[in-house]
């Protein structure tokens, strides 16, 4: 058993500083891990992100995070993670990382991820070279997911969780005006995680969609974007219940 | 955007959304904006007392005639109330 905390959308500034620390403060007895989900800051600049690092560094649990849209608003999202890495809290770009949790091995995979909308509905890599370049990144994003998740082989992980700040799926928009779907998340993030065993998808973005939702392969999808959560982070139980042989993994 | 304050609903709305996102103040991308009657009605949810108070101000300044109901409340960040099981 291996429990999840995870939670996104925190925004910090100068104006929330410290107002979740009393929770974190105790959540090695409700977590092993915290993994956060994008938009740490409100607008992606470096004193905000020293209050996100204040406010997450130092935990009884590691943890690990991935940036959102507002992270990149101030352009100095390379910035704002290595000075969240020099704080120990680890920022994934397209990267995986292994945790051991208590004799077992959570492995996790990050990517900020882009908009692009759900099959049948969604842009497509034609016309205009900004229509391109907005695809690309889409397709880019979710090719680097797919190979992070690859690399957490059953040998290496017992548990994998992809995280993402945009949406893999449309199930956790609910809420959400359908006609801005294409700017919550894209397709291709859950062709990624389906493609890959992956165990858990976790991803913010959406403050008004709901939380629970599942890939069209079947994998379980958590919004956890703290207006949709209400809560300072959550828990997710997840048991490693597969053999690995069981476990279809695939680099293609 | 005092011109807004006579245009259609929809580009009312519209122009207080890009306001509410692009006004460093606020930066808010996910507060609901909708019209009813001769009022702007704001929801959703924010981080802080503050910020909820922003989206006021910020629309006071730009449509000083329009009334504003701010329904924003502020984001609950205690500690989990229990977990889920994922097997």
């Amino acid at each position: 058993m291996i429990r999840v905390g995870a939670v996104g959308d925190v925004h910090m500034a100068e104006d929330n500083r410290g107002r979740l620390r009393p929770a974190l403060d105790r959540i090695a007895e409700h977590a092993d891990v915290l993994l956060l989900a994008g938009d740490l800051t409100k607008h992606g600049t470096l004193d905000e992100a020293r209050v996100v690092a204040d406010e997450f560094a130092d935990l009884a649990v590691p943890v690990i995070a991935v940036l959102g849209n507002h992270d990149h608003h101030g352009d100095v999202p390379g910035r704002i993670a290595a000075l969240l890495a020099e704080r120990g809290i680890q920022v994934l770009d397209g990267e995986s990382v292994v945790v051991p949790v208590n004799g077992r091995r959570l492995g996790v995979a990050g990517v900020k991820g882009f908009g692009g909308g759900f099959a049948g509905r969604c842009a497509s890599a034609f016309g205009e070279p900004e229509m391109k370049a907005f695809v690309h990144r889409t397709t880019e994003a979710a090719d680097r997911l797919r190979t992070a998740l690859a690399e957490l082989t059953p040998e290496r992980a017992d548990v994998t969780v992809a995280l993402t700040h945009y949406s893999p799926v449309a199930d956790t928009l609910r809420g959400e005006p359908p006609e801005i779907y294409p700017f919550l998340g894209a397709y291709q993030l859950a062709e990624a995680i389906d493609a890959t065993g992956t165990d858990l998808a976790l991803h913010g973005h959406a403050h008004f969609g709901c939380e629970r939702g599942v890939t069209p392969g079947g994998v379980r999808v958590r919004n956890v974007a703290q207006p949709v959560i209400d809560a300072a982070y959550r828990v997710y139980r997840v048991e490693p219940d597969r053999a690995p042989a069981d476990r279809i993994r695939s680099n293609s | 955007m005092s011109e807004s304050e006579s245009c259609a609903p929809e580009y009312l709305v519209a122009r207080v959304r890009r306001a509410l996102a692009e006004d460093p103040r606020t930066a808010e991308l996910g507060v609901l904006v909708d019209v009813r009657g001769d009022r702007l009605v704001l929801g959703g949810s924010v981080a802080t007392e503050r910020r909820r108070a922003d989206l006021t101000a910020v629309l006071r300044a730009a449509l000083p005639d329009v009334p504003v109901h701010n329904d924003v409340r502020v984001v609950i960040v205690d500690g989990p109330d229990g977990h889920e099981e994922l097997r």
